[in-house]
């Protein structure tokens, strides 16, 4: 399989602004995207010249990932992906890589974003980036060997680790200065009473304040990226629902976006508006168990209970309309898995009605008290260009001060067509990003009520069988039904070759799925880009100087999700 | 305490009994809470089924204060070693309720990093399934260890016999 | 695409009021007690659901234990087309078919064992959207436990309907 090839041949614009752009490949992609194809030795130049140029200004690198070709003569191929807030384009930077010497300089210069993004194309691709401070595995375990997500690597092939092998850092037993007999190393997790997910955060204490930490990811990974590779497209759909637990719809719409752009159709509208309603639904879900979460590692249980009602209403509503409580598998390739039931209408105005009241009872509680904000306010602050060189996205950016909503800068699902405000606060520390999600939930709640207002009738799946499947009663008498039902179950869905990147705003912030398909009716690559990865590679700088109570109530207000963390 | 013919004291079933039923109505858990199931778990903890009903009141994240552990949610091969640490601080009498598709067996994650059942290293007394199970299910999968408890056919019975 | 408009939720600092805390104490405290006292005096309302006495009613679409239909002399649906262990995302079904030795042309293949592992299975419902034969829909029992792993492998004795369908408690299925 080749690199994909580009659809449109107009010259791109951003060509010129780009040192030596004579001897690069740039063109424009299917997705929009600006395709670079550059070599190992010139990429570090363009990478600079796309954040620096002010034509071009991508202050945001989203995602660096690694592919495999084995077929071709330059087996992988390291991607960038990037954006500029500014000026709203997105870049895409391909650089093929040899098999027999596997090295692509660093970015973590110039983005420190590229951080994490970059150990994990060395643990599952086997890509060394030269030059990088920490090049060690971060999803897979000490004693793993071999590259997961080579195409020769044995999907079930696993192996053990015992505890003696588990990883300690090299600055654990170095000493810190002369009288180091007073600082301690202690382990912060995996199993930790902060309900927030396997995380390990090792941390040297000085007395409580904790004067270096180090996190440590990956005992949720469960191999989404392979498990993706082994199943048709429709297929991975359950495995998506499972990413972001908490607001499963999301990922799943926005996977679907993603294959639906590179087949080139569209879900009809009711599906559509269908979609933003269970979508919004799912944000006020997510950031319920966030702040629940947080408020519970405070000190707060009551407001837990409190945020728990609204969501076991929503999951009424969503078991109501796909069958199940938590993980709905609901959306489909071309639209949504079945008609919304008779009373879908009563029961959303029943739940705008409802969850208001919850929402404002925390808020009574909780957003003037003392003891809150003087455990929140001027704790885990990051200025905004911080922010922005780690690679955040969603509510704790723009509790920095970023209004980057993607629902807004690149709408999608028909966004443009709704009202609503995206909160902003200026802080970006704790009690910052509790004000924005709580301002958040009413917003979507706005959204919420204007869609149902307008909700279209019509079929809520595509009717082009090449795509969805027919309709039962079809396929029960008509044999062409027939045929196509089985063709779709054996075979799967043909997507063209190519790639796409697609991404919508989850509720931590920007959710991207790079596709690659190879004309198959299984995915060739599928790269989550998950918010919650870009957020957390910040959290260990964030920690030096803080309070070990403090280091709980930054790691609930960031709202790390295991499953979409480690996938 | 057995008798020479095999059969116990009157006294010590008597105290035996009352032993599980004081027991199975102090259900402390650990909720070894990873992934999705973790969730539901709080849902079932939560104000619409309130677990607490039955006894399990302090839910306590610390294995030396807790006799029941729910594995609810996916066990890598990097968390196997954790989990058996945390077993093994776990004080007697100890049960395992393996919550989930992906306690139980993997799931539908056969895959390089999953551990396909978290009956692989430790002994689990109730499968639950479900993906996730729902509050109902799990609350059915007490029960059914209740009854384990009172007729001393419990992992931890067995063991000790 | 329109502009952005956005709302700043900053808050201005602590005042006194906020500082010295009684303000916010006693607002918290009516909260909470008006919850109280809600549910204290309103014992119907109270949000908890008195499992297993009271069982909270599911949709219809519930997505349970699986179950295999049969036509009305009792035989099973089935036909053993292999399409919903191809769809299923868990390869929890295992399927092996025979000839039918009743055949006509309507019907081939029967299955002998008809097998799903419900501790793998994951409750999505692929393997009922794949069946073109209504042979398999899913109920709404979800409240299974077991204490052994085999326990939990379903054969065909344990999925075949048991009386007529109407009888069932039937969730998720093709359509309603």
């Amino acid at each position: 399989m080749t690199v994909s090839k580009p659809e449109i041949a107009a010259p791109n614009p951003l060509a010129k602004f780009l040192p030596g752009h004579e001897e690069l490949s740039v063109t424009t992609a299917a997705d929009g995207f600006t395709e670079i194809t550059a070599d190992r030795s010139r990429v570090i130049e363009v990478l600079r010249a796309l954040r620096d140029r002010p034509e071009l200004d991508c202050n945001l690198l989203l995602d660096v990932c690694g592919v495999d070709y084995p077929e071709n003569e330059r087996r992988f191929e390291v991607v960038y992906h990037l954006t500029s807030l500014d000026k709203g384009h997105r870049v895409r930077v391909r650089v093929p890589v040899d098999e027999d010497d596997p090295r692509v300089p660093t970015a973590y210069g110039i983005w420190k974003a590229a951080d994490w993004f970059e150990r994990e194309t060395w643990d599952l691709m086997g890509i060394r980036f030269d030059g990088h401070p920490n090049l060690r595995r971060i999803l897979t375990h000490e004693a793993f060997q071999g590259h997961a997500l080579r195409k020769d690597y044995d999907p079930e092939k696993r192996w053990v680790l015992t505890e003696a092998e588990t990883f300690v850092p090299d600055w654990v037993t170095e000493p810190d200065d002369e009288d180091q007999f007073e600082t301690q190393i202690i382990n912060i997790g995996p199993s930790h009473p902060a309900t927030h997910g396997t995380l390990r955060i090792v941390a040297r204490l000085d007395g409580e304040v904790i004067t270096r930490a180090e996190c440590e990811i990956g005992y949720l990974h469960r191999c989404f990226e392979k498990m993706s590779e082994t199943h048709g497209w429709n297929e991975v759909i359950p495995y998506t629902d499972r990413l972001n637990y908490c607001s499963s719809m999301i990922n799943g719409v926005g996977y679907a976006l993603g294959v639906e752009q590179m087949l080139g159709i569209e879900a009809p509208p009711r599906a559509q508006v269908v979609r933003v309603i269970l979508s919004e639904f799912s944000r006020i879900m997510d950031h319920a168990v966030c702040l629940g979460a947080t408020l519970v590692d405070v000190g707060a249980l009551t407001n837990f209970w409190y945020f728990f009602q609204p969501r076991e209403e929503i999951y009424t509503l969503l078991e109501s309309c796909a069958g199940g409580r938590l993980t709905v598998s609901y959306a489909r390739i071309g639209g949504l898995a079945h008609e919304v039931p008779a009373d879908f209408e009563e029961q959303v105005r029943y739940l705008l009605g409802y969850i208001p009241k919850f929402v404002d009872d925390v808020d009574k509680l909780v957003t003037t008290n003392s003891i809150f904000r003087g455990r929140t306010e001027g704790v885990g602050a990051l200025s905004a260009e911080e922010a922005l060189a780690w690679g955040w996205t969603g509510p704790c950016l723009r509790a920095c001060g970023v209004p980057y909503d993607l629902r807004r800068a690149r709408p999608y699902l028909g966004y443009e067509n709704y009202e609503f405000d995206v909160p902003v606060a200026s802080t970006g520390d704790c009690y910052a990003r509790y004000l924005v999600r709580m301002e958040e939930m009413r917003q979507s709640l706005r959204i919420i009520e204007q869609a149902i207002n307008n909700l279209p009738d019509g079929p809520v799946i595509t009717d082009d069988h090449h795509v969805a499947l027919p309709p039962k009663p079809k396929v029960y008498s008509e044999m062409e039904s027939l045929i196509w039902h089985f063709k779709l179950i054996y075979d799967g869905i043909k997507v063209p070759a190519g790639s796409a990147y697609s991404a919508t705003e989850g509720a931590n912030g920007e959710l991207g799925y790079y596709l690659v398909s190879d004309g198959t009716g299984k995915p060739y690559r599928i790269k989550v880009r998950p918010p919650c990865f870009a957020i957390f590679q910040a959290y260990s700088h964030m920690l030096e100087g803080h309070l070990v109570p403090d280091a709980i109530a930054i790691l609930s207000s960031l709202n790390i999700i295991a499953g979409e963390l480690d996938r | 305490m057995r008798q020479p013919d095999g059969s116990s004291a009157l006294l010590t079933t008597k105290l035996a009994a009352m032993l599980a039923w004081a027991r199975k109505n102090s259900l402390w858990p650990l909720p070894f809470g990873t992934a999705c199931c973790a969730i539901e778990f709080m849902s079932t903890v939560s104000s619409h089924y309130d677990l607490a009903r039955f006894g399990a009141e302090v839910v306590r994240f610390s294995p030396r204060q807790s006799d029941m552990m729910i594995v609810a949610g996916t066990i890598t091969d990097k968390m196997a070693p954790v989990v058996k640490r945390i077993y093994d601080q776990m004080a007697e009498p100890k049960y395992v309720v393996s919550m989930g598709a992906c306690a139980c067996t993997g799931g539908f994650y056969r895959a390089y990093h999953v551990v396909q059942g978290v009956d692989e290293f430790i002994p689990v007394d109730v499968y639950v399934p479900g993906c996730p199970p729902t509050p109902e299910a799990l609350m059915e999968g007490i029960f059914k260890l209740q009854e384990l408890i009172q007729s001393g056919e419990t992992q931890y019975d067995r063991l000790k016999a | 695409m329109r502009p952005v408009t956005t709302v700043n939720v900053d808050r201005p600092q602590r005042g006194f009021g906020e500082w010295i805390y009684f303000g916010p104490i006693f607002k918290g405290m009516m909260v909470t007690l008006r919850h109280f006292l809600r549910n204290f005096f309103g014992q119907r309302d109270v949000a908890t659901i008195q499992y297993p006495e009271e069982v909270r009613q599911y949709s219809e679409r519930m997505r349970g234990r699986h179950i295999l239909t049969t036509r009305d002399d009792g035989s099973l649906r089935c036909v053993a087309c292999y399409m919903c262990e191809t769809a299923c995302p868990a390869d929890c079904i295992t399927i092996v078919a025979e000839e039918d030795p009743e055949a006509t042309v309507e019907w081939e293949k029967l299955p002998v064992s008809f097998e799903i592992d419900l501790l793998r299975c994951v409750f999505c419902g692929f393997c009922v959207d794949a069946c073109p034969k209504q042979a398999l829909v899913m109920s709404r029992q979800h409240e299974m436990v077991f204490t052994t792993r085999d326990e939990a492998v379903f054969g065909i004795d344990e999925l075949k309907q048991k009386g007529p369908i109407e009888d069932e408690d039937l969730g998720y299925r093709p359509y309603y």
